[in-house]
């Protein structure tokens, strides 16, 4: 370049800075420009749009500012920005499911989001303002989005007792202690463990080929299409027992071994010669039987497969085993000892000690032995034989390998401890931290929960876990229970958020303590939050059950409750045993403020009856769900023998408040006045079996009456 | 030569801007979750039981207190088995019954819940729950019936059209 031209500008270098310039004016407006198209100011100008199409504008904008919102709670380790975008959840009026998301409002519940945030539950990134990024799983965060119909499990993570908002999650855990999880995985807040019977003697209860079976499929109550319905839903209650995958001399080793338990020797019964000589002549002993097995109400706990029209259903309570078949299964010395003493057979079961006569002992065995049976049962199976040493000593290490001593205890073999992974922090864990091998699911947690209990080998094909068959419900309900494993606490931030379950606990104390053992009160009922729920709570019994009323319905159980399919066993019950029962809960098994003896029922009038009758009938027509005399509905308890049956005081304290002593009855708590307790009090006291209800008209002809007066 | 130089220029700057607008918007795409998950509960439809209800959360509350309360007059079956509806006269609607139930305003519903039959001129055998239920329960239950109405629930047009006496 010529020195005269130094300094100046040339034609060529004009135009380079011009086109820089350009450039980086373009560069530099980048920025701001994509600042201005970001995802949530572009929500944010959209719900601007949205609020003033509609009505409510000013209010729906009273708190609108065009920055980024975020919930933050230092204290819980939440940054939430998730109400930049969603931002109507606070605003009543947008609760119509027709309203677009992300503007619709939050559903209430009992958390509010600015003291809670909204990852807390909902999982997902917080701090992000992406919509990607918030809601699904990225490189850099993996834990998306909870998808709604889990939502549940996020409720677990801190409330270890079940919620009546929560009913998915409370099945969930349900399942997961009932099918005994536990056995094999280490789980947070489930109750104690049930396990499978004991089998060290279980040499003298079924043969081998049965155990053959047992082991080969377990299902055996199936309908014409092969499928298992319980209760008009398939595959909903089957047994607890799951398909393990044995190979044929797998099964033949352990049934071998299973088949030489003999234990404990059974306590032999003889039933008297004479009773069955006698018996034994007469053909109508299977159907008497059938009477007694029903008047017994073994299906209290016990279900037992009914099939109608092509369907089988299995009807009963679940509390026991199934028994359609078990008269294929059972040995008849083995079921005659059991019947008289359960725990001389196994020493921890709820199945109660009836107080059986020879007569019934021989007719109900003779009934299950004859009638509960399945002739093709056992038709697929080989004849086995006694077991060879090898098949013994083989069985027994598959015994340990195979996680059967999970379950199951046996003489001389311990259960195991953490057989298959621990699962308390399931629910936590990322995707990446998921082994999914070749499985064809999408890569995210509740696909592989779902995957994995559906078909373990489909996830791992080395996969100890057994075979369970569920039906969408459950599986849903426990995928759920093992998304709110997720660990100590959801963060570490909130971990004094826990609610802890309450354990709860009953001791009986002197008399009573044989009687509740014998007839396992507890199996059914509930005494102060311990023991079942299949029958009514009895921890107020005492204030609510005349002591004469407890010890006559013991004796001779009435059906109290029409609405309930499964009712009180038929005990046999001595009369010594239910004189100290009527005795104990009576006295001992009260609430504190309603003191049986502080209502006289010498005080009620005739004419005060005469008015509750009235009372009952006209205005307030209980006899929509309660029946006296024949009418009436059948949801509430049967009212006919109500004053031999309920105590005064106890009466007066229901009407006042039904769910202060029963906090789950549907009995609606109404604005009586003192005087009409009194009177409803005093007609129901006079309602006793054998004798007439107070005042003689018809009860149709009093309706007439009334109706016409009201006017 | 001047001019192409600025076009080539202003072509290399707007690819760009393109280029560096687009980066933002990677995967931006909508969120679909799974289509079963996506709802919180379910309620078979009661007169096809293969059609699956989407509920979501009051709904599933009012469903929840629905089949604890309700049900026994309000249903043909029951968790129990028998239904206690042939008990009641008038027979009591079903829960789904859209002809019944969906000319009903929701205040009306909330009132005949909340203060029982008589109060309302209807029968007594419908039991007030106000003093059982929360009204965020009630209404959570009103929610559930409009969601399993069949034929299917349509809300009131005007709000205000609603409140007509009845």
């Amino acid at each position: 370049m010529p020195a005269e031209e130094m300094g100046k500008l040339t034609e060529k270098m004009r135009l380079t800075f011009a086109v820089s310039t350009v450039i980086c004016v373009l560069v530099l407006a980048i920025s701001p420009v994509k600042d201005f198209r970001s995802e949530w100011k572009q929500y944010k100008r959209s719900f601007v749009r949205y609020a003033q199409g509609r009505p409510d504008t000013k209010k729906l904008l009273a708190d609108y500012s065009p920055n980024i919102d975020q919930v933050w709670l230092p204290g819980m380790n939440v940054t939430d920005r998730c109400t930049t975008c969603h931002q109507g959840i606070t605003q009543a009026s947008l609760a119509d499911p027709a309203v677009p998301q992300p503007f619709r409002a939050h559903p209430t519940i009992p958390h509010n989001v600015r003291d809670w945030g909204c990852t807390v539950c909902h999982r997902g990134q917080g701090p992000s303002t992406e919509v990607a990024e918030a809601h699904e799983t990225t490189l850099a965060w993996e834990q998306p989005i909870l998808p709604a119909h889990f939502l549940q499990a996020s409720c677990g993570s801190c409330h270890q007792a079940d919620l009546k908002e929560t009913p998915q999650l409370a099945r969930g855990r349900e399942l997961l202690t009932r099918l005994n999880c536990q056995g094999c995985h280490k789980l947070n807040n489930l109750d104690r463990p049930m396990l499978g019977p004991d089998l060290s003697s279980i040499g003298y209860k079924v043969s081998r080929e049965w155990i053959y079976k047992w082991l080969k499929e377990p299902r055996t109550i199936l309908d014409k299409d092969g499928n298992v319905t319980v209760n008009g839903v398939e595959n909903e209650d089957e047994t607890r027992m799951p398909k393990f995958r044995l190979k044929e001399e797998e099964i033949k080793a352990l049934s071998g071994f299973l088949s030489a338990q003999k234990a404990k020797p059974l306590e032999a019964y003889k039933i008297n010669q004479a009773v069955a000589a006698t018996w034994s002549k007469r053909p109508d002993l299977i159907s008497e039987g059938e009477v007694r097995f029903r008047q017994m109400m073994c299906t209290t706990c016990h279900p037992v497969a009914v099939t109608r029209g092509g369907e089988t259903k299995l009807i009963g309570g679940d509390i026991g085993p199934e028994l359609t078949k078990v008269g294929s299964k059972v040995k008849q010395e083995w079921l005659v000892a059991w019947l008289r003493n359960p725990q001389g057979y196994l020493a921890h079961n709820n199945m109660p000690r009836y107080g059986w006569t020879d007569e019934d002992l021989y007719k109900v065995s003779q009934y299950v032995m004859n009638n509960l049976t399945d002739s093709d049962l056992l038709t697929n199976v080989p004849q086995l034989g006694a077991p060879t040493d090898e098949e013994v000593t083989t069985g027994k290490r598959l015994f340990t390998e195979k996680g059967c001593a999970s379950c199951h205890s046996l003489n001389g073999i311990g259960t195991q401890k953490e057989f298959g992974p621990d699962l308390t922090a399931l629910g936590a864990k990322n995707a990446s931290e998921l082994e999914f091998g070749k499985a064809k699911i999408e890569r995210n947690l509740v696909s592989y929960i779902q995957a994995k209990l559906q078909d373990p080998m489909a996830v791992n094909p080395a996969a100890r876990m057994p075979q369970y068959s569920w039906n969408k419900a459950d599986l849903d309900a426990v995928t759920t229970a093992l998304l709110s494993e997720t660990g100590p606490a959801p963060t570490s931030a909130l971990h004094h958020l826990v609610v802890p379950k309450k354990e709860a606990s009953f001791q009986v104390v002197g008399a009573f303590t044989e009687v509740y053992e014998r007839y396992k009160c507890y199996a059914c009922h509930r005494f102060n939050g311990y023991g079942g729920t299949l029958a009514p709570d009895l921890s107020y019994e005492g204030s609510r059950a005349q002591k004469k009323w407890i010890a006559d319905f013991l004796k001779n159980p009435q059906t109290i409750r029409p609405a309930l399919i499964l009712r009180m066993p038929q005990f046999n019950m001595a009369d010594k045993d239910a004189a100290i029962a009527a005795e104990y809960l009576s006295m001992a098994v009260q609430k504190p403020d309603v003191n049986p003896e502080s209502v006289d029922a010498r005080q009620f009038s005739p004419a005060m009856a005469s008015m509750g009758k009235q009372l009952y009938e006209v205005k307030f027509q209980c006899q929509s769900c309660h029946t006296i005399g024949g009418t009436g509905g059948y949801v509430g308890p049967n009212l006919n023998n109500a004053g031999n049956w309920l105590t005064p005081a106890w009466i007066e304290a229901w009407l006042r408040d039904p769910q202060a002593l029963q906090p789950d009855t549907i009995e609606s708590r109404r604005n009586f006045t003192d005087e009409e307790i009194r009177a409803l009090t005093a007609y129901l006291m006079t309602l006793r079996t054998g004798s007439k209800p107070a005042g003689s008209k018809s009860a149709a002809n009093t309706h007439a009456i009334a109706q016409g007066a009201g006017r | 030569m001047k001019a192409k130089l600025m076009m080539v220029a202003l072509l290399v700057g707007s690819v760009l801007c393109v280029l560096a607008l687009s980066g933002c918007k990677k995967s931006a795409a909508v969120v679909k979750p799974d289509e079963a998950f996506g709802a919180y509960d379910t309620e078979p439809d009661w007169n096809d039981s293969t059609k699956l209800i989407k509920l979501g959360y009051q709904e599933s509350q009012g469903k929840r207190v629905f089949y604890q309360y309700c049900v026994w007059c309000h249903a043909d079956s029951t968790p129990a088995g028998p239904s206690n509806r042939g008990n009641v006269t008038p027979m009591p609607p079903l829960m789904n019954e859209g002809e019944k139930l969906n000319g009903e305003s929701d205040e009306y519903m909330q009132n005949i819940i909340t203060l029982g039959g008589s109060a309302l001129g209807k029968s007594a055998m419908m039991p007030p729950y106000g003093k059982t239920l929360s009204s965020e329960e009630i209404k959570a239950v009103i929610a559930f019936t409009r969601a399993i109405a069949q034929p299917a629930y349509q809300k009131p047009g005007r709000p205000g059209s609603q409140y007509t006496t009845k």
